[in-house]
């Protein structure tokens, strides 16, 4: 009896311990390690990249020498405080396109997981085969840097000071910007209710806004409540302008009534720079067949912006706002270098517009927007 | 808390009964000191009950009880009390507020476009020394003086403390200073008259080192005054190789930005809801 | 006693030989102090003088994750003990969402040494407890002098000092104790239906579901099954097994009434609120062998020196009918501690595998084990003498020492000790408590900002409570340790800033620039620094002051009158029935030997 408890519980516990060690995907890990197929050859450098190993992910290149480390690190894990360094890559998806016996196209979709959001990046990768195992080939190229020079930076900037707690109460206060919503669009899409439209500061002095909107029944009640959230620019300079969408998950137009909107201005302190240029913007279609709309960024200052917020509003043949996008642009500004960018456009919309106007928003570690 | 209690209903149960022995003057003036007749030649407890101060003390001499003006500084009904072995004697009196001495102006808005009718509201309250409102008409006399100009004034009568006029802005930016005078006091503010809307937005086309600008002519309101630096300026480029747009704010008068140019290329700018005039431009090689 | 084994046998049977000797002789009065049982007194001293130095450094509210949280609950207990409804986490909760006792005794504490030393001075008293009761527990299955050893590992157990200066489980430590306590209580009813022991049984039952339910409902398995095993096996000639299992049945069973009376506000609670959140990744659920540091931290420093004695647990476990309950239990506990090593918890549990967190059940499995390393300790003193003593005593220092040095070498590190005092003072001055604030980055040091400000938080540490959906539908934990879980902790986060004014939401103190980029865009400005920049406070200027959120959560003032009195009630009876009622053998003064019914070699004689 005892000899037979043992032995049986000693079998049970390590048949026990394989079993999970299958279902937890320790069969799936010890194929990652290997290069034998080109989806695996990529798999590999990947998972190297998630685990933020760059000399591992850098020697399993096929060209590992001709590659800049500093560039591929900032091609894939970012430098300068960019988006890519708040970063996480959380999986990814790897299938072939194309392929023969000494060359394969692999195309990876990556989800990151950053300090804005989900980020999700489509990628085509050249794997060549090297004996008996597959190894990627990454694009030789030497990271861009701005050449040594002087920008003189003579940048407007507004402080406020707030009368004191001390203070009598018919002591005159600064008044709040004037702000309005210069427009307003409400949409039905499949699953929810999209509030849209454009804002802007009318004042002389600089506005932080916020947008929001209450959507009322036929009863007069109040149904949701929402706001702007990042879909707006909340640091608008005089005259400027900012496209803001207000979304409501799960909301049917016809049970509206009415939209209150509340468009929200405080004074707070700001400064005119960086001063962004978008250009090169155009509608396209993407390699997954999505409509997007691309550019460039170029930061025409002399501060490096960190991460980039572009926000586009879209206008059909009347001029009406009928959809306002956004993107978070996953490397950073540097003085004078154009950097590409490409926000979604619905299918059904991308037909419909006419024009459309991009405005960026920034966040710098140094100060923020 | 717990005196003001017990004095308030002692003073409620004994006022209807005994009301008509301690005679004080109908009205006083707030500040100034008064006395208390009374029947009563006994000393006892004379309460002093009034909106924001209750007051106790012992009197010897109960047919003339002094009340010092530092104890009516506020305006309002007072009842006054006066207890001794024989039970309690009490009276009402009105405490009104002495002649103008402060004001308080609220002037709207802090900054204010140039040109907008009756876009500056001045309101007075007037105060009396002891921060009581002064609810018997008054004369107050707004003052308004933009930049090195005469001053211009109006007066207005305040009723029931409160004194209020419009005015209109100024063709010409800068500060306005709105005053408010009422016998010593005086109060000023200061509104920020600013330019208003961009009017006949022009851009023209430089190439300076082989690169392609675009700036404005200085940009003004349609009263000819500057429009603050830090305005942003939008241009908006269209080429061969798309669409460009740049958000430049004014610095010194002018916005100015530098655009690549590839082909013809035409060239619109706008500022906030404003629009300006159209360039097309060639792209040099 | 003291006959030498032959030197040829194996050295398994040697040790076997050695301990029928030990019970055989048990009437000879035995002068090697090696050979006698260390007394409890010595014991519950040791354990004073080993913990007490770390208690009173106050370890745990540095280097744990929960010890904290602990204190919180119980501030709120000192301040509104009748009023289980605490505003001060995700815009309000119930606490009686965790059973009170703990922080109920903390709070009584407090008002005579403060909240910090009160929590050390009942997780002081856990520990004592624990020696104690590991040493009634295990009399249960060996002898006096076995226990004792046992009781004296259970003070160097890595387990324990994992829980209390790592985990920082109070409740854990403080429950499976009493939860030991009962254990013999309930042997005795079921065995001999002595009616003394049902209601000390009982009563200690409830105090110990008071302290923390979980450690009851999975002891019931784990502990109760076998023992109800062993009592049917020592039942008294004259009784039926079926006789002992219908009075374990009655204790079940009052027990359980008990424990729906004393709790009834958590039922009312849990009924009304069932945990419907979407599960919340955590470390314990995954396969240790798959990532080293999880197999140090959930494996290798909880149970130190016991892996090496496991192989022997098992063999004298299965060789001996009357440990071999105690046996499968332990190696059933070790199995769920284990975790997703094994696939057993998955199949146990269901759904409930992805709610619950694995390593209380290793503290269980060390508990079962302790009785047969007692038994082994003892046989290895006789055959080794000073040397194995030596040696064991050196074990388990060194497992210890492995569980207090895992807390600096450890890649998990807790942000207990962050000094949030700024942070403190900020909330409690100019009418910024009319806000909700948030912490992001603070990790366990979130408990201590809310304990001492005034201001409320739409955030909080208990996962259980939290009803509102923008934590409740992503399948993250703290909205503070948001960037941990990835795309479900920032989308969680995201929800709840946007609806930063239904909240109030208007101050965020940033411990980690990960975050800034996120509250940037969503329109907070940095209005403020500490610490040379290490915290950043930053407020959005449209938020409207925080307003009460209507919740079907609240407990009525019944449920509050009853969540104040029961429970620390119960512990109050619990030790009121030991003083008026001592135990039958401690007023004999003697053990009654117990008739040896098995021809197999017999491992343990009765208490009484």
């Amino acid at each position: 009896m005892k000899y037979v408890l043992s032995i049986s519980i000693g079998a049970v516990t390590f048949l026990l311990i394989c079993i999970a060690w299958l279902q937890s995907g320790g069969l799936a890990r010890e194929r990652m390690r290997s290069s034998r197929t080109p989806d695996e050859a990529t798999r590999l450098l990947l998972t190297q990249v998630q685990a933020r190993n760059w000399d591992k992910a850098l020697s399993s290149l096929a060209n590992t020498n001709d590659v800049d480390k500093a560039s591929f690190v900032h091609d894939l894990g970012g430098s300068n405080g960019s988006l890519l360094t708040y970063a996480t890559l959380e999986k990814f998806d790897v299938w072939p396109l194309h392929a023969n016996e000494q060359q394969a196209t692999v195309r990876a979709k990556l989800h990151y997981s950053t300090a804005v959001g989900p980020l999700d990046d489509v990628r085509d990768f050249q794997v060549q085969r090297a004996g008996d195992t597959w190894k990627v080939s990454w694009p030789a190229g030497k990271l861009e840097k701005p050449a040594p020079q002087v920008i003189p930076v003579n940048y407007l900037r507004w402080d406020v000071i707030n009368r004191g707690a001390e203070d009598d109460w018919g002591v005159q206060n600064v008044d709040s910007p004037q702000v309005r919503i210069v427009s307003m669009n409400a949409l039905q899409r499949p699953d929810r209710v999209v509030i849209l439209g454009e804002i802007v500061n009318e004042d002389t002095i600089p506005a932080y806004i916020n947008v929001g909107a209450t959507l009322l029944r036929a009863d007069g009640n109040a149904m949701a409540q929402e706001n702007s959230f990042d879909k707006i620019s909340h640091i608008l300079l005089p005259k400027q302008v900012s496209p803001y969408r207000i979304d409501f998950p799960g909301v049917q137009l016809k049970d509206i009534k009415s939209v209150r909107m509340d468009a929200k201005s405080m004074l707070v302190p700001a400064s005119a720079d960086p001063v962004i240029a978008v250009n090169r913007q155009r509608l396209e279609t993407d390699p997954l067949g999505k409509k997007v709309l691309r550019g460039e960024l170029l930061n025409q200052s002399g501060q490096i912006v960190n991460i980039p917020h572009v926000l586009a509003s879209y206008y059909d043949g009347s001029g009406k706002v009928i959809w306002v996008s956004d993107g978070y642009v996953d490397q950073e500004l540097q003085p004078q270098i154009p950097v590409s960018f490409a926000v979604d456009l619905p299918d059904d919309i991308a037909p419909k517009v006419q024009n459309y106007h991009v405005t960026v928003n920034h966040f710098s570690s140094s100060h923020t927007s | 808390m717990r005196a003001l209690v017990i004095t308030v209903m002692v003073a409620t149960m004994c006022c209807p009964l005994l009301a008509s022995d301690l005679k004080a003057p109908a009205t006083v003036v707030a500040g100034t000191d008064f006395v208390i007749a009374s029947a009563e030649s006994q000393g006892g407890t004379f309460y002093l009950i009034g909106p924001s101060l209750v007051s106790k003390r012992e009197v010897q001499n109960g047919s003339e009880i002094s009340v010092p003006g530092d104890e009516i500084k506020s305006a309002g009904v007072y009842t006054a009390l006066l207890c001794s072995g024989a039970g309690c004697v009490s009276t009402d009196f009105y405490v009104k507020p002495s002649s103008p001495a402060r004001l308080s102006l609220l002037a709207h808005p802090s900054r204010v476009r140039v040109a907008e009718p009756n876009a500056i509201s001045a309101v007075a309250l007037v105060f009396d020394k002891f921060r009581n409102l002064v609810v018997e008409p008054a004369q107050v006399e707004f003052q308004a003086v933009a930049g090195e100009a005469q001053p211009i004034s109006q007066s207005r009568t305040a009723a029931n403390g409160i004194a209020w006029i419009r005015l209109t802005s100024g063709k010409k930016e800068g500060p306005i200073k709105v005053g408010a005078i009422i016998g010593p006091a005086k109060e000023l503010r200061v509104v920020r008259q600013v330019a208003s809307d961009a009017c006949n937005l022009r851009i023209k086309p430089e190439w300076a080192a082989g690169k392609f600008y675009v700036s404005t002519d200085p940009v003004r309101d349609c009263s000819g005054n500057a429009v603050p630096d830090g305005t942003v300026v939008s241009f908006t480029k269209t080429d061969r190789s798309g669409k460009t747009t740049v958000d430049a704010p004014v610095k010194r008068g002018i916005a100015r930005v530098q655009m690549p140019v590839d082909g013809n290329a035409r060239i619109f700018v706008a500022s906030g809801v404003v629009t300006g005039n159209e360039l097309n431009v060639t792209g040099k090689q | 006693m003291g006959k030498p084994a032959p030197a040829n046998l194996k050295p398994l049977r040697r040790i076997k030989r050695l301990l029928s000797f030990v019970w055989e002789d048990s009437k000879t009065v035995e002068t090697n102090l090696l050979r006698r049982p260390i007394p409890l007194t010595a014991i519950a001293l040791l354990a004073i003088v080993v913990h007490a130095p770390f208690l009173f450094m106050e370890l745990p509210l540095t280097t744990s994750y929960d010890a904290n949280l602990h204190v919180f609950f119980a501030s709120h207990y000192a301040h509104h003990w009748f009023n289980p409804w605490n505003e001060k986490w995700f815009a309000g909760f119930s606490q009686t969402t965790y059973p009170p006792l703990g922080h109920q005794w903390i709070a009584v504490f407090s008002l005579l040494v403060g909240l910090r030393m009160a929590y050390m001075l009942v997780q002081l008293a856990a520990i004592v407890l624990l020696a104690i009761g590991v040493y009634r527990f295990a009399r249960l299955w060996v002898d006096e002098r076995a226990a004792s050893y046992a009781a004296a590992f259970s003070v160097f157990l890595g387990m324990v000092s994992f829980l209390v200066y790592s985990a920082g489980q109070l409740s854990t430590t403080l429950s499976a104790p009493i939860y030991l306590l009962a254990l013999p209580y309930f042997y005795h009813w079921s065995r001999s239906a002595d009616g003394r022991a049902l209601l000390k049984g009982v009563v200690l039952v409830l105090a110990a579901a008071s302290v923390h339910h979980v450690t009851l409902i999975f002891g019931s398995f784990l502990f109760a099954l076998p023992v109800i095993w062993l009592a049917c096996m020592d039942r008294k000639p004259e009784t039926s097994v079926l006789s002992v299992l219908f009075r374990a049945a009655i204790f079940a069973v009052l027990a359980g009434i008990g424990v729906g009376a004393v709790l009834f506000p958590y039922w009312v609670e849990i009924i009304r609120h069932p945990i419907e959140q979407i599960p919340i990744p955590h470390a314990s659920r995954s396969n240790l062998l798959l990532n080293m540091n999880y197999l140090i931290n959930y494996f290798i420093v909880p149970y130190g020196a016991l892996i090496l004695a496991m192989p022997v647990v098992i063999w004298l476990g299965a060789g001996s009918r009357r440990l071999r309950p105690l046996m499968l239990g332990f190696w059933v506990a070790l199995l769920l501690g284990l975790g997703g090593t094994t696939p057993v918890p998955k199949w146990l549990f269901g759904r409930a595998f992805e709610i619950l967190t694995f390593e209380r059940f290793t503290l269980s499995a060390a508990l079962l084990a302790l009785p047969i390393v007692g038994l082994i300790a003892a046989s290895l003193i006789d055959r080794f003498g000073g040397k194995a003593a030596g040696a064991l005593a050196l074990a388990s220092v060194l497992s210890m020492a492995l569980a207090m040095g895992w807390l600096t070498w450890s890649p998990f590190h807790t942000l207990s000790g962050l000094n949030v005092n700024s942070v403190v003072e900020f909330l409690n001055r100019g009418g910024h408590d009319h806000y909700r604030y948030l912490t992001l980055g603070f990790g366990n040091a979130l408990p201590k900002v809310s304990t001492y400000a005034h201001a409320n938080s739409v955030d909080g540490e208990y996962n259980s409570a939290r009803l509102l959906p923008e934590m409740t539908h992503y399948g993250s934990a703290q909205l503070t340790s948001s960037k941990f879980f990835g795309t479900a902790g920032m989308e969680s986060l995201r929800a709840m800033l946007k609806h930063a004014n239904n909240y109030g939401l208007k101050y965020i103190f940033v411990h980690d620039p990960y975050y800034e980029p996120m509250i940037a865009f969503a329109g907070w400005r940095q209005i403020e620094s500490y610490d040379s920049g290490s915290i950043t406070v930053w407020s959005k200027e449209d938020v409207p002051p925080a307003r009460p959120i209507q919740s079907d959560a609240m407990p009525t003032p019944l449920e509050g009158l009853l969540w104040g009195t029961l429970p620390m009630g119960s512990s109050i009876l619990a030790i009121v029935l030991a003083i008026l009622l001592p135990d039958r053998h401690k007023a004999r003064g003697r053990f009654v030997p117990f008739p040896v019914r098995t021809t197999e070699p017999e491992f343990a004689r009765e208490v009484r």
